[in-house]
């Protein structure tokens, strides 16, 4: 059972089979891994979203009751999720401080646009110039501010580094078929407590249509990151969410590494769904503590180093052999500062719009 | 008064099956031509009296949008509106209702398909805007048009995930004769007065032998008070169109959480309904006085 440990952090370690020397996946090799094609899909057992629901309703009964009555609901996004079973206190920091902007969370829109236009229209022309315009009108005001405050040098090293990205993509990724429904940036929310507890994610690309008798969704997640075990967790997460909301799992998930071609996939089991679940609870309970009032835990870890509460923290401070935060792009090619960027909401989970006029 | 009663839908997968069924079993106590018009009569002499109280020379245009403005946002109604920015968002409906029209026809193959189409053929109604012969180009058209080819993207995707949805969650197949998808929206301009009118919108209307069906798709998950949200295309599809088309049921589908809802039609859902409907006017009667700064009565 492949349960993502609380709190854990760390980079995947490699196996025989993602070892530098095997070429990433392209082309139908790629389409055929996503589609587990000469493996029957799994039969979908009609019980198993009301049980998961039920369990959550059951795990959360009496979270809430220390909440305001008119506090509005607790959202848990994966990024919610990694932060709070990392260190609460990290969290309530960062959700009090500024957004955070880096070039590596720029980057990522960037990209996640790029690879959007390409699953959408089969066609990228100009990476710089689509992206640029994909994240204008998308309106991400702190994004917009970032790319216009950068320096024409700083730019062209973005724009290359984007192209590189981008060139991947359009190298190894057929444009799926219409007759698979792809959907990009597909939100997913479930309400839970009576709505107190919300649920919520932004899926990078799903296709299949819903299933019947069988599983036929499979869900992909883009990164332009370095390969994190983290990744697996956010991507149980959303097989869980997609459980909930449509009765039945996903097929498959996987999580694509736009910058080294890496396909992480991966068939989806009632333990991934519960080690999800599980995961949720624990988490979960935490945010709702949070959002109560508590104080929150401070728990060592890797991003202690960047905490805006470490001159305050006795545990943080002993992890990072200081009481200075080092501030973003000090080192960013750390490991845990990768992790950190990732951890960035921004109002991660997605806005749903009203349709006007 | 009490509630409609609550109409369950089976959650066999595929839901699709559900939720078409939901659409094609009519409701057997359907509005009668009467009722519509003693509410119509009640309910005009209710907002009549609120919308004089307007700062002079403002009118009220009521859609649903403002409608749930007022019951979850009360505040809002008390901000100046500002300009009508479009956005993918935004967009995605009225993309997407045109695309789903052109699968329903069997013009077009899939739901993706259909949004590339309705995109060319709205720049092409903009790009022939001074030929009287030719089309009148759709709102979201000529902004399109002025995007860079990344954000027209952005705009294409964002209409295909939501046609998708909405096209996966129905088997249009088993709807005889084919439903309207999107349609004219329905407008009822208050008699006694010029300054307010009711406009509600469905996404699908079953036709059958008797009253019609409406589908309405909503963002994220369902509003508490659900049933006002549902009812308020009803009624004002009851006062626009008259009591013998009054819609016999209205189906919400939120495709983000999967959340179905069943809003029997009957008189007393009207009833309650229109009694929401004078509540959100009053609110925002009373945001529009305060934004001015004149007293609120």
């Amino acid at each position: 059972m492949a349960v993502t440990a609380v709190g854990q952090a760390g980079v995947v370690p490699r196996s025989s089979s993602t070892a530098d020397a095997v070429r990433p996946p392209e082309g139908a090799v790629l389409l055929e891994r996503l589609r587990g094609q000469g493996r029957a899909r799994p039969a979908v057992d009609p019980g198993l979203a009301g049980g998961l629901r039920d369990w959550l309703e059951d795990g959360l009964a009496g979270v809430t009751d220390d909440l305001a009555v008119d506090g509005g609901s607790v959202r848990v996004t994966k990024e919610a999720l990694t932060g709070v079973l990392m260190c609460e206190a990290h969290l309530v920091a960062r959700r009090s401080s500024p957004r955070n902007v880096t070039l590596e969370l720029v980057r990522g829109s960037l990209v996640d646009a790029l690879f959007r236009q390409w699953v959408t229209t089969g066609r990228l022309d100009d990476p710089w110039s689509d992206a640029l315009g994909a994240v204008r009108v998308d309106g991400d005001s702190d994004i917009i501010g970032f790319l216009d405050a950068m320096t024409p040098d700083s730019r062209g090293d973005l724009a290359r580094e984007v192209a590189e990205h981008a060139g991947g993509v359009v190298a190894r990724w057929p444009v799926p078929s219409p007759s698979w429904l792809p959907r990009t940036q597909e939100r997913l929310v479930v309400p839970l407590v009576g709505g107190r507890v919300v649920l919520s994610g932004v899926v990078d690309l799903a296709f299949g249509g819903p299933a019947g008798e069988r599983a036929s969704v499979c869900v992909v997640e883009i990164k332009s990151g370095r390969r994190r075990i983290e990744h697996r967790g956010d991507l149980h997460f959303y097989a869980l969410l997609e459980t909930l909301r449509s009765g039945a799992p996903p097929f498959r998930i996987a999580t694509y590494y736009t910058r080294t071609g890496e396909l992480d996939v991966e068939a989806v089991t009632d333990d991934v769904l519960v080690g999800a679940l599980q995961r949720v609870l624990a988490g979960t309970g935490r945010l709702c503590r949070l959002a109560a009032g508590s104080e929150p835990a401070r728990t060592a870890n890797g991003l202690c180093a960047w905490c805006t509460a470490l001159p305050g923290c006795e545990p943080g401070q002993e992890r990072a052999g200081t009481d200075v935060p080092r501030q973003a792009g000090d080192a960013t090619t750390d490991d845990d500062f990768s992790l950190l960027v990732e951890t960035e909401t921004g109002g991660a989970g997605g806005t749903e719009g009203d349709d006007r006029p | 008064m009490t509630a409609p009663p609550a109409t369950g839908m089976s959650l066999a997968l595929p839901r699709a099956g559900a939720l078409t069924e939901a659409l094609l079993t009519p409701d057997a106590d359907a509005v009668g031509a009467e009722d519509v018009a003693a509410l119509r009569d009640r309910l005009a002499g209710d907002l009549v009296a609120l919308v004089e109280e307007l700062p002079t020379g403002e009118r009220l245009r009521l859609d649903g949008y403002r409608f749930d403005m007022a019951r979850e946002h009360p505040e809002r109604c008390r901000a100046v509106e500002g300009p009508f920015t479009p956005s993918p968002l935004v967009c995605r409906r009225a993309i997407g209702l045109n695309a789903m029209a052109r699968c329903v026809r069997g013009w077009s193959p899939t739901p993706a398909a259909a949004v590339a189409e309705v995109l060319a053929a709205g720049v092409e109604d903009v790009a022939d805007g001074g030929d009287p012969s030719s089309t009148r180009p759709p709102w979201w058209a000529g902004w399109y048009r002025s995007l860079p080819a990344g954000g027209r993207a952005m705009v294409e995707a964002e209409a295909v995930t939501w046609a998708t949805q909405v096209w996966t969650a129905l088997e249009w197949d088993r709807f005889a004769p084919a439903p309207i998808v999107g349609g004219g929206d329905d407008w009822w301009d208050c008699p006694g007065t010029r300054r307010l009118t009711l406009r509600g919108r469905a996404d699908v209307r079953v036709r059958g032998d008797g009253p019609p069906a409406l589908l309405v798709v909503g963002s994220g998950l369902p509003p508490s008070d659900w049933r006002s949200a549902l009812g308020f295309p009803a009624l004002v599809s009851a006062l626009a169109r008259g009591g013998s088309s009054a819609p016999c049921r209205v189906v919400g589908l939120w495709p983000a959480s999967g959340q179905v809802r069943i809003l029997p039609v009957d008189a007393a859902a009207l009833s309650e309904t229109a009694g929401a409907v004078v509540a959100a006017v009053a609110t925002w009667v009373d945001g529009r006085l305060e934004a001015q700064g004149l007293p609120v009565t």
